[in-house]
């Protein structure tokens, strides 16, 4: 190409008119077919590919480790690198903090690394088995079932009542949720699992705080936050406001693989367990047992390192596993399904 | 909770468009009066939020060996590489419910626990039905009779304990709870 860029340099100065004159003559010059006739490959640049094999002699003198332990300079140290912004100081401001997916972002989480066990299986069986499972034939044509209205309305008693939106039901201030048929976009699965311990010796001994935080924290391998009692009580010698137990929830794969565990390693190690009792639930597709501090130690994160945990320090906790289903029904089903035992009466 | 910082040099203000408005903007502030610091020190001014980093423990990837030799990978904070169980639901009759070998079956090859029962009674099983029971004390009784016609001390002892065994059936080795003990306990003394 060095050689057409040099041809041409001089043609430059002359107008366009000689130039095209020239080049529409019958000897046309094709310049990249008569290139690649003479040299192939001539302009490529160098490839490692190409280069010989290193000799013995070469290979004992390079030594990359001795270069830098000789070095007298130190090399430019990490706070020349790239850091992130440390605040976001809002949508104005012409320093933006970076997404949360880029690597170099401070609220940066890398993963997900595996697809979980009984993910899985949900994603590939379960999911549809309780699709097919629940399947209740509708004739096309059917008129849809209109939800009555649970809502009381106002009975008119005063001019004020006009335009005003309808009373709640009578006792409950929330409606409970109405169990919903379940098709192919609303298939329950599971949403979160918060797991609750409270541990009311934390108020004269701080350090059973630090013990149920841990124990929390190597379950479900995310840091608890810390709760503090509602109220005052005095025979229980409890007051509102201070620290007493730990919380955590876990959502996605990490909210599977408890569950997982649960199913596969814990509660069969139970003794005498005959499963969750099946009146739990609140009737929204929300369902809930306990672990005893005993029952608590039987997880494999606790077995490998009892050391840590003084042992009459370790808290119970209580497991909520919260579901898309709309019924305890359908959360129950969900459950069975990925391999939860209940036993005893059902109660909604 | 994010740390927000508090900035004691500025006036808590809302963020305006009318740049008139703002003199600090359009004169040097080493002009301006410089406030006072506690004066505002109760106020918190938001014009940053902090993004704090995540803290999470380091999760190993561990392979985790069920009792019947099936394994899978999870992430945990367990350090083993390996977690072999001895006991989970491929083991466990709440979830194999067909596998005769789970069955708690008593095994009594040598004839040891029968000729056991023969001589001393069925007091001492965990749990037994109720039928089985009272015949082995009619049994029971009976052979006293004859022991006691036979007038051997020391059969009768055993009688006597075998009688007191099957009668109070004083069971409070685990399979039930709390609250069920007790009421079992309860109806025994009734009786």
């Amino acid at each position: 190409m060095a050689s057409v860029r040099a041809l041409s340099r001089p043609t430059r100065g002359l107008p366009l008119s000689q130039i095209s004159r020239k080049t529409s003559a019958s000897s046309r010059r094709w310049a990249s077919s008569q290139a690649a006739a003479q040299v192939p490959l001539e302009d490529l640049e160098d490839s490692a590919l190409d280069a010989p094999p290193l000799s013995e002699e070469e290979k004992r003198t390079f030594r990359p480790w001795k270069r830098q332990a000789d070095r007298k300079f130190a090399l430019p140290s990490g706070r020349y690198n790239y850091h992130a912004p440390k605040y976001d100081r809002g949508p104005l401001h012409p320093v933006q903090p970076l997404s949360s997916s880029e690597p170099t972002a401070r609220d940066f989480v890398p993963g997900p690394f595996n697809l979980p066990r009984l993910r899985q299986t949900y994603l590939s069986t379960v999911a549809s088995d309780i699709m097919t499972l629940t399947y209740s034939h509708v004739p096309p044509g059917t008129p849809k079932k209109e939800t009555p209205q649970r809502l009381r309305e106002w009975d008119d008693s005063s001019p004020y009542h006009k335009n005003r939106s309808l009373r709640a039901p009578r006792g409950a201030p929330v409606l409970p949720l109405i169990e919903r048929d379940i098709n192919f976009t609303n298939i329950p699965e599971i949403k979160e699992i918060t797991l609750a311990a409270y541990s009311p010796a934390a108020l004269q001994d701080m350090d059973n705080l630090l013990v149920a935080r841990a124990a929390l924290l190597a379950i479900t391998g995310v840091l608890p936050e810390m709760t503090k009692t509602k109220s005052n009580v005095q025979q229980w010698k409890i007051r509102a406001g201070e620290f007493a137990g730990c919380k955590v929830t876990v959502r996605g794969n990490e909210a599977y693989e408890f569950l997982d565990r649960c199913v596969n390693l814990v509660f069969p190690k139970i003794k005498d367990w005959r499963g969750i009792k099946a009146s739990t639930g609140d009737s929204s597709g929300n369902l809930a047992w306990g672990f005893t501090p005993e029952e608590l130690k039987l997880f494999p994160e606790m077995e490998v390192n009892m050391g840590m945990y003084p042992p009459k320090m370790v808290p119970g906790c209580r497991v909520y596993v919260k579901t898309t289903a709309t019924s305890d029904r359908q959360a129950r089903l969900l459950l069975q399904s990925m391999g939860l035992p209940f036993y005893g009466e059902v109660k909604n | 909770m994010p740390k927000l910082p508090t900035s004691g040099l500025q006036v808590l203000r809302r963020p305006t468009t009318s740049f008139t408005s703002t003199p600090s903007i359009t004169t040097s502030p080493l002009l301006q009066p410089q406030p006072q610091p506690h004066h505002h020190n109760l106020l918190q001014v938001r014009h940053a939020t902090f993004i704090p980093r995540h803290r999470r423990p380091y999760k190993f990837t561990q392979l985790v060996q069920l009792s019947d030799g099936s394994t899978y990978t999870v992430r945990t904070t367990s350090p083993l590489a390996l977690y072999k169980s001895a006991k989970d639901t491929r083991n466990h009759i709440l979830w194999q419910p067909t596998d005769k070998t789970l069955r708690n079956v008593e095994v009594d090859e040598a004839g040891k626990l029968a000729a056991f029962r023969e001589r001393y009674g069925r007091g001492w099983d965990a749990e037994e039905p109720e039928q089985q029971v009272e015949q082995q004390q009619q049994k029971q009784d009976a052979a006293t009779k004859q022991q006691e016609s036979s007038d051997d001390p020391f059969d009768s002892l055993v009688g006597l304990i075998s009688d007191f065994a099957a009668s109070t059936n004083n069971n409070t080795s685990g399979g039930l709870s709390a609250k069920d003990q007790a009421k079992k306990d309860k109806g025994g003394k009734k009786k």
